[in-house]
Parts: structure tokens; C-alpha cells; sequence
């Protein structure tokens, strides 16, 4: 146990106890920023960090979710991560937690914490970053105000992908079974014409899963939102209570009632307690049910479910009358669908149609109670510009899903044909029958918890009108805890902050954090982080009075902050046994085998962010335009890995799952890049006009890694972009049998390969081509697209305004290697493989041969499956009409406003195709809403 | 009433500062190695390990990489290997780090068994159980390296020596020197004999419980130990672990491994020497008088199997095996699809045409009696025991397969892709024929077997014949090969009206060398054998695996077309398997074997 921090805490909650009473200075709010633990001027912040007032944007652009494409208004954010770096620390009023579980209506700001010197304080968890989001908080007001919203729309499906119908696919398949040198052909012409007639979909099916028969056009998401706040100078408070319910896009059997809704109530209130000491309560609570039919994913099916297969719904009438045994055995059923029964086939004894059908329902409920409260006191008594702060959160999530299992009988049919009459003389049900539990289970309960606190002396004064000194201790901590998850997730820090300015000309920061990790080693637990910035305002300066220049401010900042993120496990440190894998050497003496987990490392530390930026803010034109840019390059270093490489490969195996490698800090990676953002607003008469565009570009790089696995220097991972897609380069099809003969062997994937299947280039000239072939092929962009663009336009006439948003995300890739482009096997045809190889289609094919086998050979990464993943959106547009205030008099009603939005509208992209569709999950959708606000 | 709210907000917090994980790590129950001093069980859990990564598989698999079956995986690793990926660094047969790993445990348990309090109330049981874990490990370290040594053996230039592996004969801690180079493959074989002599030193030659004092081993009545205490330590329960009698086969199959062509001229190992091992461990077994009847369909004897106890003594077919399951897991992977199996391993033509006709003769031979057009009749046994032919029934309801490529269920050739045979046959052997795959409470108990007799009188026929003949009695055995191969035939219910086929081998060493690898061939199919018996025969790898297409002709009669189903793609270094890739760039001292 630490000793120090517990005494430190103590020490703190002393202070507290015992501290005299003294007058608090007000502070000016408007233009605060949240910062870590504080709120600083927005002059005086020293790049780092960026700020959305969600409150004001809320007004002309309704969203759903906190971080809806919030690229578009702040840079150094990309969608994905913010300056390289992904999985950033959520905090909602100080408190970690989910972003989607705070709706924009409840938010008054979010401020992104992109840089090292902004997070320090924090400690270990930010080290990625942090997101801030501060709900609203209630107002002086004259008596109370209440704001109402509803909401209304419609998602309507991008697109679809399109697979190939019956006698398409059987043709199709025919051939890849020729290919594959199976002489016969396993469906005869005539069997395919009858597929292709449609003249008996029942006996020769021809399922197609996104037609109107299944799927609707669009469906319904509503939402109504109510917000009351009011209060005087001792007590304010703030409520929002909200309900959505959205819909699905399934027309049939239980799946048509499939819905999500969510009911939250979240409330706040603010008391002034004396002079000295303000108090505030904040709670929240969300109700979230999500009920589907069960059966999987319809999607999933959708993508893999072959049409020829199964008639799943055949009319009754189809059963010879005369024939016993069918008339007996449907008789054991009562699971019909318009005259019809389910059908089935032996290899496909349930069917997601029958599943939506019959086989029952299940919710999802989660709840969510978040609290948390805190104090402020001020301690001018004792020293002028002092005060203290502390808060503590307290949530709880619980999950589960009750369920209404039930099974059902399918039929095989046995056809034959009376007088041209198509009529089924057998039935086979495979010994599936029709149960119904009318037991409803309960299952997946999970429980979570968070705690968190902080506590921290504040000190902030001007000495002789230019001195401007600010300081603060601060301790800080919190644990999340989940159910049937042994250890908790936790973060313990201490931290320190002293800042200096003089007359706003000339600034200087430093802060120091003690993070604390139980993740490391014993001596090694206590870290060190220190960040330092200096700053000047050029626009103070003589020369630059009555410039061009309203600010323009320029700051560098060095940090060099540690983290127990990527630290994975408790006691990674530690060479330890433990009981694991059963055995039973005789079926009667089974005990538990005793398994090394891993190899000592008493040195195992922390991972070290150490990074440089530079920022350069400004604004002119009577500060009409502002601009906000930065430059940042970072190094990660002594990240985690198993010891692999320096230990013989003989030290781990997995089964039974036992080893013993250490781990140890070893890779480094670098980060590097810039952003900007650009304001500009102004107003002419009746036209307002205001445009912001942000744009931010990093690249990453490797730049320690051992590579010893690694013959060729091209495959050296060290000196590679982090997000570096590997694969093979393609150098076309092979034409003939003879131009396989004369390149490089390729039996190492364990494919026949024939004409018309992929040829890569022999890196290494070892004429085989194997992984050691692989090279560098493109950047992936898996931490955001490389270069992001953000584009935001209000353009306001009288009471209308119309707000647009577009955001762009450039020099990603992607591999076309879902099973929409990688048909194999049992495989569904997609509309891909219509261009596939043949001997006819050699010179125009752009896929390869077909096959029924594993197709091992082309469905590798390659420059030939390579698509960039680049594209601008018109993310959304909003039209909104404010009613005059004349309009409403003195009545109760102060104001009201309708408008009309649209998301995800346009999509600019080389391959708009491939990005807009989706393969096994459900389709993307654009939003059409329709919303009114009245305000009382 | 502000001071009660702040001192109630600090005590919170202060709580809160006593979190596990906060600033210590909540306890694990993580031990270390000197656990096992004062915990028994934690000490057995320590060799546990050198037995859960034993070298056996209870299902066909390196087969599959053979002229004697195919898999209708597509993505079957073996499938794979046979058609040209196997590499060093794609390679299903190593065994690299399972064995190593292994021995590292039984490194553990040599280095520290004597330390453990295996018991605390008696000294004599205690050093008996010291013996019986000391002799345990002594017996999985030879096993795990000899099994490493097959796997990894070879030259590092086209003739030259022939290299071994690297010996761990002591634990390796991180400390260690890793870049080992390898020994000689004599130099292997020797150590690997010597642990395998030293098991022997603290190992009975078989559990079994005693009952009277006069059984007791000298050694351990003199330090005192009574019955239960020697039951304790070493009776029936213990069955299934390593005893003498299996020492013995052990020694059997490295000795014959060693004096095959590909590993005769490392001078390990003679033929007189592996047939005098065979011999001996036979002997524990009761010779050839011995020899279980039903030895060639045990796998079947669905009473033998409901029966047999964890802690019986097993019949004299059984040398060595695992533990009883009740599964059908065997029979979901390999019955045909239409009684709900996913009939994964399928049986080449090439194996069919192998087993003789009910005389003795080979179908190819003249006046055989071989009916192309009747395939299936008058043939050898085993061959409806052991691969599931068009018209043969199986299942729970006996239900007839028809394997024909215009079969009206799935079970045709080529019909279902990944369920449908694509050799025109299923798997018979080693499966119950008692299970419905579409209940899954249908399970039944299955025993994988290890060792079977049946091997080590091959590994003695063959080792005979070529060190004295056909029908000479070789290394203290009463029997010769020519009587080995004479009783595993009509044991089959072949040549029982005057053997005339095995009279013609026996007159000639090369023939009867044809005879006894056919019969080990057949005898041992689908038990993961014909892989390595090729490799060490220097046999042709690449015949290419066949299947039949049947179709009815318009009179009914049924056409048998021969099929290439899948070609064979080894390269001529690939007699002898490669050393992990990743470990030859790390090690500079760790030689490749050539070609790979």
C-alpha cells in the first residue's frame, strides 16, 4: 500500500475539515474553457486543446449522439482518435464514462484534450487523450423556464449489395466446380431452367433477402426531450427528461416489432451554501431496452445464405391430399404463416426466417444510475485566491436479457409431378419438432460500477495588476469494477500545476503528476510525469499594437507523461504458477494441471508519451477570423510486448496454456503531425454568415521494434507507418498453364492453382511465394484517416437558418476481404464474381476464377483486394425556421422554432460503392427528421 | 452542518483509497515452483503438463497428408501440407515446441521430486512416490524428444551426417544460453534410450494393486512400506500412466524408426537390435500366443468399450492408451451427412485397392478373383471394417450409405461441398456405429488407444525380415516374421484355406518386405503411422490420391470410374521435416535441414 498518497489524502480531507471561511471572487464565465479540473480563459489555454459550445450548435444542428462527426468543428480530431492516438479517456462532469450515454441535448460543451501538457494531470488513463463533456447546469432565472423538443424521422438504407438469384448462382457454381476439375456438373440445365422460370418458387426457390417482401423502405426514430431549469442566487437546478423509441427494418414475424428505446431522466442542482461554499448534486438515470426476435442476424444471414437452398415458407396446398405421410406428419405442427408451412432442407434444419417467425423474443435491458457531487470552498480567509474542490461519482450499470426461447419444425419436401402438377408426396422433418418454452430466461446479467474522485487545492491571484499566478494540487483516482471480471479497471494520481503570466505577454506552465499504477512492479509503481509550456501573445507587444492582429499567440509545450495503458494485465511482472489445463490420464483421476503463466521481469515499467508541440492562435478582423493551428511529434516508448523474439520459441505453448517469456518494455512509435482550424463570422443586415474548416494531418511510424523474424529488410516492421497495411503484390492473373509453370511456386497456400488465379511478385526471388513475400502496401488509417477535413456553414436570413456540415477523411485503405468480394466454397455469390476470370474473359475479368475449395491463394491481402477508403460526406444539413418572438405576446409560450435536417446525404468517393454498403451487418442508413423546440 | 458534509466526503474518499487494485493489485493465487514442496497436488500438477501435450491424436490427421486419405475440408491444415504449403514456417506436423515444452515440466519434476513431501505420515511412501514421478518424468522427456526427433531429424546438406535435435537434460530459464546447436541423431537416440533405462530403474513394469506383503519389491520392504502404501503408490488407478511394459514399446518404435533406410546410416540402431527390442516388449504382452483375436476391430467392440473401467487392466491388444470419453465427436466429424455426420476424412482408392482378396492374393494379382465390376465382394475384412464403402450401412438405424455421384441424399460424391465424400468413400474405423449425430445426448464411450500390440508385431516382422529373412526367429523371439504376418492375416479371416500369397513372400526377403509394409499399412491405417512409415522407408510420397465415381448404367448395373481426387506436391528434402523458421533466425547455431 502506498503510504504517502494515503497520507496525502488524508492530509487533504483534514485541510478540509479545519479550513475557515472566507468570500469567494467571482469569476467572468463567459468565454471559461473546461479544462483538467478547472476552468482557464480561452486566451489563456496554451494549445492542446480544442472546444465545441454543443449548447449553441444544438441550436441550428439536432444530433443524436455526443460526438456526431465532431471533426467537423474541431481539429486535431479525426472521428477516430485525436493526434494518432485512439481510446481516449471519456469524462462526463468529471467522471468517467460512455459518450453515448449522454444525449447533445443534455451537453453544454465538449472540449477535446489532444495534447500531452493538457492531460498530465489526469494521469495514466488520459495518456491517450481526454474528452470532456459538461452537461448543462441550471440558470438564474425568472421563474422556472421549460424547453420542449420532439423529433420525428426516417432512416432510409444507402444501399444494398446485390447477389446473384438461383439459376445465376448454380450456373455460376457449376463452373467453379469445373475449375476445380469436378468433371460433373453438380446441377443439370434443366434443373437450373427450372430455377430460372420462377414458375414454382417452391420447389425451385429463389431467395432474396432484400426485397420489399422482408424489408421496409425506412423506419421510424422519434424522440421528445423536455429540459426546466430555474433558480436564484442560492440555489439553481436543471432537469432534462427524454424518451426515444426507433424502429427496424424488418416487415415480417417478430421481427417486425423489433425496437430500441431509451427513457433517461438526468437532473442537477447547485446550492449556495454560505459565502464560502457552493455545493452541487448531479444524477442521472437511463432505462434501455432493445427487443429483437431471436435467430442471429438477419444481415449475417443475408450475406451468406444461398438462395437455391431452402424454400423457407411453401403453401399447403402443395401436399398431395392422397399421400398419408405428409398429411400425418404436418399434422404434428402449428407453426403456419398464411396457409403455409416452414420449410427446410437437411443441411439447413432452421432458417432465419423461421427464426423471426417462431422461434420467440428477446430484450436487452440495461439501466444506468450516475451520481456524483461535489464541493467548492473558497479559503480566501486563509490565503487570498485559495480555495479547495472535491467530487466523487458513483455509477452503476446493470444489464440483461430476458429471452423467450422456442424451437420449431421444419419440413424437407419430396416433390414429384402429376399430370405437369408439382405436388409434394413426402415430408421429412429430421426429428425437429416445435417447442414452446412460454419460460421466459433470464440471461447475460452483467453489473458495473464506477467510483471516482478528486479533490484539489486551487490558487490563483494577480499580484500588482500583472502577475498572474495560478497553482493547484490535485488528487485524483477512480475504479470501474464489472461483474465476473476479477480486477478492476483503476487510475491513481497526483498532480501538480503552477502557472505564470505576466500581463498575459508572457506565459509559463508546469505540471507534474505522480501517477500511481498496481499494474508494475513493486518499487516501480510510482511515476513521474512533467510537462512544461512557455507562451507569448504577440499581440501585446508594442510592435504589433493597432496590426493586423486582435491575438496572436504562440506557445511550445514538452511533455513527457507515463502510462500503465497498454499494460494489459495485473502482475505482468510476475514469473508465477497456477493451476490450469484438466487431466485425466484414465477417465476416473482428473485433476488440474499446474501451468507457468509467464517468464519474471522485475524492471517492467511504465510507457512513456513524450511529446513536442507548437501552437500558433490567432484572430484579426475585430476578431471576425479566428485561427487556431498545431504541430505535434511524439514518442511512444517501451511499450509492452512478450518476449518473443529473445526467447526460444519453445517457451510458450497454447496448449496447455502455459509459458515462460516475460514481458518488457520494447517497442517505440512515433507520431507526428498538425492541425488547424479556421473561423469566421460575421453579420451583414438580415444575412448572417459564419464558416469554420478544420483539417488535420498525422503520420505515424514504428520506431523500435525487433525484427529478427524477419529475413528481408523489406519486412522490417521498424521505420513503418503503425497502420501499415502487409500483403502481396499482384501482379495479375495467371494466363495459362504455362505461365504458371515459368513464375515463382505458389503451392505454399495450399491451392490447386490454375489459370485465372492471382500471380504476386517473388520479393525475394526464392522463387516460392510465401509470407516472406509480403510487403508494405498502404496505410490503413486504423487511428482516423490520415488527413481529415472538416467543413462547417450557417448562413442565417431573418428567422431562417441553414446550417450544412461537411466532413472529409483522406489516405486510408481498405481490403475488399469481406465475403461480398472473397467467394469460396459454400459461399453466397455475390454480383462481385460476375467479372470473374475465364478463358473467354481473360483480357476485361478484374476477379479471379471460381472455386469451391478454400480459394487460399487469391483471398490473401493484396494491391489487388487494395481500395482507398478516401471520401467527403455531406454529413448533414439543417434547415430552421425561428418563430418571432412577436408572434407569442404574452403568452406563456416565449419561443418556438421548426426545422427539417438530413444526415449522411452525399458521399463523395472513388468508391462510394464499396464504403456505402455493408456485408453481414445492417445496411447504413440516411436520416431524414423533422423537429419543433418551444420554449415556456 | 457544511463541516459533517465535508468530513462525510473525506471518509468517503479515504474508503475509497483502500480499493484493491487502487494501489496494490487485488491477489491472485500465483505460486511459485517451491509450492510444490509442500503441496503434493501442485507438485503432480507440474508433470501434468508432459502428459496434456503427449504426441497422439485420437482422430486421422497426418493420413490425410498420405496416399491413404483426403479430407473434404477445404481448409483442412494437412490438406494443405500434402498440396505443396508445408514449410518451415507452416508446418502441422512440428512438434518443436509442444515436446520442448514438455520436458521443461519434466526438467521441474527431476530436478525437485525429491524435495516434495509427497506424503506426511509415511517416509516409505514418500520415497515411493518420488520414485514414481522421477520415473514418470524420466520416461515423458525420452518420449517428448523422441517424438521431436522424428518430427525434426535430417541432414543440414544432402548426404551428410545425419543431425538429431538439441537434448535438454536440464530446465532452461531465461538466463540460459539459447543458441544450442543439435547433436548427432546416435547421440539422441542414446540419450533418449538412457532415460527411458532410467524410468525403468523406478517404474514397476505395471500398475497393479497387490494383496499380499510377498509382492512387495525388495527395495521398498526394506524401507517399510506395507500394501497400502505400494497401492497407493503404485496400483491399478495409476493405469493409463507410464509403466515399464509401455517403456518398452516406446523403445520398440525408436529403435525401428532408427534402423529404417532413412536413419540406418547414423548407425544407431541395427535391424537385429530394433527386432530384439520388439521381441522384449512383446514378451511383456505374451508373444505372438498372445495375440488378441479381435486386435484388428477392437475400435468396434461396442461391449468391450461400454465396459472397460478407468483402472482395468487393459486387454493384450492395448499397450497403451488415453483415457474413456463419452463423445460423439468422432462420429459427428465422420459419418456421411446424411445420418448428420460431416464426413471429414475420407479414404482413398488407393487404400481400398490395397487390402487383398479373402485368399490372400492382391486384387492385381493373376487369378485373384477381383471383379471390377463387383468391387466390394470377396474381399479382405477389413476393409468394410475399417473404410465405409458404397451400400455399407452405419449409424444407430443402420442406415445403407450411398456414395454413388448420382445418390439421391447427400451422401453422393461431390454432392454437399465440406460434407459429401470426395473420394466415393467414408471413414469406418475407429468409429462406434451405434450413434445418432442429430441427438447430441447420443454419446458413447470412445478410447483413443496409443499403442497397439498389433504395431510392435509389425515393428518385429519387418525389423526381422530384414535383418534374417522371412521366416527367421530374430532377437530371442520364438516366432519369425513369416508367422507374425501368417497370424494377422487369418486372425482378419484371410487365407485361411492355405496362404498361398504369403507362402510366395516368404520365399523371398524383398517380397515379403512388399508384404509386411502392406499389412502394416492396412492394420494400422487411420492411426497417424503411414505418414512417417513412408518418410522412413524413403517410399514415393506423391501418389496421387484417388477416388471412384459410381453411376448407375441404364440396365442398373453400377460403373466404377477411377478419379484423381487430389495430387500429392512433396518435394524430395521433405523425407525429413524442417526446424521452425522463426527459431533457425534467432539461433545462429541451430542448423536447417536442407531444402527447407
Amino acid at each position: 500500500m502506498n503510504k504517502i498518497s494515503k497520507k496525502l489524502l488524508a492530509f487533504l480531507a483534514i485541510c478540509t475539515a479545519v479550513t475557515p471561511v472566507l468570500a469567494q471572487e467571482v469569476a467572468e464565465d463567459s468565454t471559461l474553457v473546461n479544462v483538467a479540473f478547472r476552468k482557464v480563459a480561452k486566451e489563456d489555454i496554451m494549445g492542446g486543446v480544442s472546444s465545441v459550445n454543443i449548447a449553441e450548435l444544438m441550436e441550428k444542428n439536432y444530433n443524436t449522439y455526443s460526438l456526431d462527426n465532431m471533426q467537423g468543428y474541431v481539429s486535431g480530431f479525426n472521428g477516430a482518435g485525436m493526434w494518432g492516438y485512439t481510446e481516449q479517456l471519456v469524462l462526463i462532469d468529471g467522471v468517467p464514462r460512455e459518450a453515448n450515454n449522454v444525449k447533445p441535448d443534455e451537453i453544454e460543451s465538449i472540449t477535446f484534450l489532444k495534447g500531452a501538457q493538457a492531460v498530465v494531470l489526469y494521469g495514466s488513463k488520459a495518456a491517450n487523450g481526454a474528452i470532456l463533456i459538461t452537461t448543462k447546469r441550471g440558470k438564474v432565472t425568472d421563474g422556472l423556464s421549460v424547453n420542449v423538443r420532439a423529433n420525428t424521422g426516417w432512416a432510409v438504407a444507402k444501399a444494398y449489395p446485390e447477389y446473384l438469384g438461383a439459376a445465376e448462382y448454380m450456373t455460376l457454381y457449376n463452373e467453379a466446380r469445373a475449375n476445380d476439375g469436378i468433371a460433373d456438373p453438380l446441377y443439370s440445365y434443366e434443373t437450373i431452367a427450372k430455377y430460372a422460370s420462377g414458375a414454382n418458387p417452391y420447389r425451385y426457390p429463389d431467395v432474396e433477402f432484400y426485397s420489399d417482401e422482408y424489408i421496409k423502405k425506412a423506419y421510424n426514430r422519434t424522440d421528445v426531450t423536455a429540459e426546466i431549469e430555474g433558480g436564484n442566487e442560492r440555489a439553481k437546478f436543471y432537469a432534462n427528461v427524454s424518451y426515444y423509441r426507433q424502429g427496424d427494418f424488418f416487415k415480417f414475424g417478430e421481427a417486425e416489432n423489433n425496437y430500441v428505446d431509451r427513457f433517461n431522466v438526468r437532473g442537477n442542482v447547485d446550492v449556495k451554501l454560505n459565502k464560502f461554499i457552493n455545493a452541487y448534486v448531479n444524477a442521472n438515470a437511463t432505462y434501455y431496452n432493445s427487443k429483437s426476435a431471436n435467430g442471429g442476424s438477419y444481415w449475417e444471414a443475408a450475406s451468406t445464405f444461398r438462395p437455391n437452398r431452402v424454400a423457407p415458407l411453401i403453401p399447403l396446398s402443395y401436399i398431395d391430399p392422397n399421400a398419408a405421410q405428409p398429411n400425418s406428419l404436418i399434422g404434428t405442427t402449428k407453426n403456419f404463416i398464411n396457409g403455409c408451412f416452414l420449410g427446410g432442407a437437411q443441411t439447413d434444419l432452421t432458417n432465419i426466417f423461421a427464426d423471426y417467425y417462431f422461434a420467440g423474443e428477446n430484450t436487452w435491458t440495461s439501466r444506468q444510475f450516475q451520481f456524483d457531487a461535489g464541493v467548492d470552498v473558497d479559503l480566501s480567509s486563509v490565503t487570498k485566491g485559495l480555495s479547495f474542490h472535491a467530487m466523487v461519482g458513483v455509477d452503476y450499470r446493470t444489464a440483461y436479457t430476458t429471452a423467450f426461447n422456442n424451437t420449431y419444425a421444419t419440413f424437407t419436401p419430396t416433390w414429384s409431378e402429376y399430370n405437369g402438377q408439382d405436388v409434394i408426396i413426402g415430408l421429412d422433418n429430421f426429428e425437429t419438432v416445435d417447442k414452446h418454452s412460454g419460460v421466459q430466461n433470464i440471461s447475460g446479467s452483467t453489473d458495473n460500477q464506477t467510483i471516482a474522485f478528486n479533490a484539489h487545492f486551487d490558487y490563483v491571484r494577480t499580484f500588482n495588476d500583472v502577475h498572474n499566478v495560478t497553482a493547484m494540487l490535485v488528487a485524483n483516482g477512480y475504479q470501474q469494477s464489472e461483474s465476473a471480471v476479477y480486477h478492476k479497471v483503476s487510475n491513481a494520481n497526483l498532480g501538480l500545476q503552477l502557472g505564470y503570466n505576466f500581463d498575459r505577454k508572457y506565459y509559463a506552465e508546469l505540471a507534474l503528476a505522480a501517477p500511481w499504477s498496481a499494474k508494475l512492479p513493486e518499487g516501480n509503481r510510482a511515476g513521474f510525469s512533467p510537462s512544461v509550456t512557455l507562451g507569448w501573445n504577440l499581440a501585446r507587444e508594442s510592435f504589433m499594437e493597432d496590426g493586423l492582429f486582435n491575438d496572436l499567440v504562440l506557445s511550445a509545450s514538452y511533455s513527457d507523461i507515463v502510462t500503465d495503458l497498454g499494460i494489459n494485465e495485473y502482475y505482468m511482472y510476475l514469473g508465477a504458477y497456477q493451476s490450469g489445463g484438466w487431466w485425466d490420464w484414465n477417465g476416473m483421476s482428473g485433476h488440474a494441471g499446474v501451468q507457468s503463466k509467464r517468464g519474471a521481469n522485475d524492471d517492467l515499467s511504465y510507457i512513456h508519451r513524450k511529446e513536442l508541440s507548437v501552437n500558433l492562435r490567432g484572430s484579426l478582423l475585430d476578431r471576425a477570423l479566428t485561427f487556431d493551428a498545431s504541430f505535434f511529434t511524439n514518442k511512444t516508448t517501451g511499450q509492452i510486448i512478450e518476449a518473443t523474439n529473445q526467447m526460444p520459441s519453445y517457451f510458450m505453448v497454447y496448449y496447455p496454456e502455459s509459458s515462460f517469456r516475460p514481458y518488457i518494455n520494447f517497442n517505440d512509435d512515433q507520431r507526428t503531425g498538425f492541425d488547424i482550424a479556421v473561423n469566421y463570422k460575421k453579420q451583414f443586415g438580415d444575412f448572417g454568415f459564419q464558416i469554420g474548416a478544420n483539417y488535420t494531418y498525422y503520420t505515424t511510424k514504428a520506431t523500435k521494434r525487433d525484427d529478427t523474424n524477419y529475413a528481408d529488410k523489406y519486412q522490417y516492421r521498424e521505420g513503418k507507418p503503425l497502420d501499415t497495411v502487409w500483403g502481396y503484390e499482384c501482379l495479375g492473373f495467371f494466363k495459362d498453364n504455362a505461365d504458371i509453370q515459368a513464375s515463382a511456386d505458389q503451392s505454399w497456400f495450399g491451392q490447386t492453382i490454375a489459370p485465372g488465379d492471382l500471380k504476386y511478385k517473388d520479393q525475394n526471388g526464392d522463387n516460392v511465394i510465401d509470407n516472406k513475400d509480403q510487403v508494405e502496401l498502404a496505410k490503413g488509417g486504423w487511428y482516423g484517416a490520415p488527413s481529415t477535413l472538416g467543413v462547417n456553414l450557417t448562413l442565417k436570413y431573418k428567422n431562417f437558418t441553414l446550417f450544412m456540415l461537411g466532413v472529409g477523411g483522406f489516405g486510408g485503405h481498405g481490403v475488399r476481404d469481406n465475403s461480398y468480394w472473397w467467394v469460396k466454397g459454400e459461399d453466397k455469390y455475390s454480383a462481385a464474381v460476375r467479372d470473374r476470370w475465364t478463358p473467354e474473359t481473360a483480357a476485361t475479368a478484374t476477379y479471379p476464377r471460381l472455386t469451391t475449395g478454400n480459394g487460399a491463394n487469391n483471398y490473401q491481402t493484396s494491391d489487388f483486394w487494395l481500395y482507398s477508403t478516401s471520401r467527403f460526406d455531406l454529413a448533414k444539413v439543417q434547415l430552421t425556421y425561428d418563430f418571432p418572438k412577436s408572434l407569442f405576446g404574452k403568452s406563456f409560450v416565449k419561443g418556438a422554432s421548426v426545422y427539417v435536417s438530413g444526415n449522411s446525404l452525399l458521399t463523395i468517393a472513388k468508391e462510394r460503392d464499396i464504403l456505402e454498403m455493408s456485408i453481414g451487418s445492417a445496411p447504413q442508413t440516411r436520416f431524414y427528421n423533422l423537429g419543433v423546440q418551444v420554449a415556456f | 452542518m457544511k463541516l459533517k458534509n465535508i468530513i462525510l466526503f473525506s471518509a468517503a474518499t479515504l474508503a475509497f483509497a483502500s480499493c484493491e487494485d487502487l494501489f496494490e493489485p487485488a491477489i491472485e493465487n500465483n505460486q511459485d515452483i517451491t509450492s510444490m514442496y509442500k503441496d503434493a497436488d501442485f507438485a503432480r500438477g507440474v508433470l501434468d503438463n508432459a502428459y496434456l501435450v503427449l504426441p497422439y491424436s485420437d482422430s486421422p490427421n497426418s493420413d490425410l497428408a498420405t496416399d491413404d486419405a483426403v479430407s473434404n475440408d477445404a481448409t483442412n491444415s494437412y490438406k494443405r501440407m500434402a498440396t505443396g504449403a508445408w514449410a518451415a514456417n507452416n508446418n502441422p506436423v512440428n512438434t518443436w515446441e509442444g515436446s520442448y515444452h514438455a520436458i521443461q515440466y519434466c526438467n521441474l519434476m527431476i530436478d525437485n521430486a525429491d524435495k516434495v513431501i509427497w506424503s506426511y505420515t509415511e517416509e516409505s511412501v514418500n520415497q515411493m512416490f518420488i520414485d514414481n514421478y522421477l520415473g514418470n518424468a524420466y520416461a515423458l522427456r525420452g518420449l517428448h524428444h523422441f517424438y521431436a526427433l522424428r518430427a525434426h531429424a535430417g541432414m543440414a546438406e544432402q548426404g551428410g551426417e545425419l543431425l538429431g535435435i538439441p537434448m535438454h537434460l536440464a530446465y532452461v530459464d531465461a538466463g540460459s544460453d539459447f543458441n544450442e546447436a543439435r547433436l548427432t541423431f546416435k547421440e539422441c537416440y542414446d540419450l533418449i534410450m538412457a532415460d527411458w533405462n532410467k524410468a525403468l530403474e523406478y517404474l514397476p513394469i505395471q500398475y497393479k494393486s497387490i494383496g499380499d506383503k510377498s509382492q512387495l519389491p525388495a527395495k521398498y520392504s526394506q524401507i517399510g512400506a506395507d500394501i497400502t502404501g505400494y497401492n497407493k503408490a503404485f496400483g491399478d488407478h495409476h493405469r493409463g500412466k507410464i509403466d515399464g511394459k509401455i517403456i518398452s514399446a516406446f523403445k520398440a518404435q525408436l529403435a525401428i524408426l532408427a534402423a529404417s533406410p532413412a536413419y540406418s546410416k547414423s548407425g544407431a540402431c541395427t535391424y537385429q537390435e530394433a527386432a530384439k527390442l520388439a521381441a522384449e516388449c512383446l514378451a511383456n504382452f505374451g508373444g505372438l500366443a498372445n495375440m488378441q483375436q479381435d486386435g484388428w476391430k477392437i475400435f468396434d467392440n461396442t461391449t468391450f468399450l461400454n465396459n472397460f473401467g478407468a483402472a482395468d487392466e487393459a486387454p493384450a491388444e492395448i499397450i497403451w492408451r488415453a483415457n474413456i470419453n463419452k463423445t460423439q465427436s468422432f462420429e459427428v466429424n465422420n459419418y456421411p451427412p446424411s445420418i448428420f455426420g460431416n464426413g471429414r476424412v475420407n479414404p482413398t482408392q488407393n487404400l481400398v485397392d490395397a487390402f487383398p482378396m479373402l485368399n490372400g492374393m492382391p486384387i492385381t494379382a493373376a487369378g485373384s478373383g477381383y471383379d471390377a465390376k463387383n468391387p466390394y465382394e470377396g474381399r479382405d475384412p477389413r476393409l468394410k471394417m475399417y473404410v465405409l464403402v458404397n451400400g455399407s450401412t452405419i449409424g444407430h438405424n443402420n442406415a445403407v450409405i450411398n456414395t454413388a455421384q448420382d445418390s439421391e441424399k447427400l451422401d453422393g460424391i461431390n454432392k454437399e461441398n465440406g460434407k459429401s465424400t470426395i473420394t466415393g468413400y467414408y471413414l469406418r474405423k475407429l468409429l462406434r456405429s451405434d450413434v445418432n449425430c442429430n441427438d447430441e445426448n447420443s454419446t458413447f464411450n470412445h478410447l483413443q488407444i496409443r499403442i497397439r500390440a498389433t504395431e510392435i508385431f509389425l515393428d518385429y516382422a519387418e525389423a526381422a525380415n530384414e535383418a534374417e529373412g522371412p521366416k527367421a526367429k530374430v532377437g530371442g523371439a520364438s516366432y519369425s516374421a513369416y508367422d507374425v504376418i501368417k497370424a494377422l492375416r487369418s486372425r482378419a479371416g484371410i487365407g485361411l484355406d492355405g496362404d498361398s500369397y504369403l507362402e510366395e513372400c516368404a520365399m523371398s526377403k524383398d517380397k515379403m518386405r512388399d508384404l509386411i509394409r502392406n499389412e502394416r499399412r492396412l492394420e494400422l491405417c487411420f492411426e497417424n503411422h503411414r505418414f512417417w512409415d513412408l518418410r522412413r522407408w524413403m517410399a514415393p510420397l506423391n501418389e496421387t490420391a484417388k477416388g471412384v465415381s459410381i453411376t448407375t448404367a441404364e440396365d442398373g448395373s453400377l460403373e466404377y470410374k477411377i478419379i484423381d481426387v487430389e495430387k500429392r506436391d512433396y518435394k524430395d528434402y521433405m523425407y525429413y521435416g524442417p526446424i521452425p523458421y522463426s527459431e533457425i533466425m534467432k539461433w545462429s547455431n541451430l542448423q536447417q535441414n536442407y531444402g527447407w
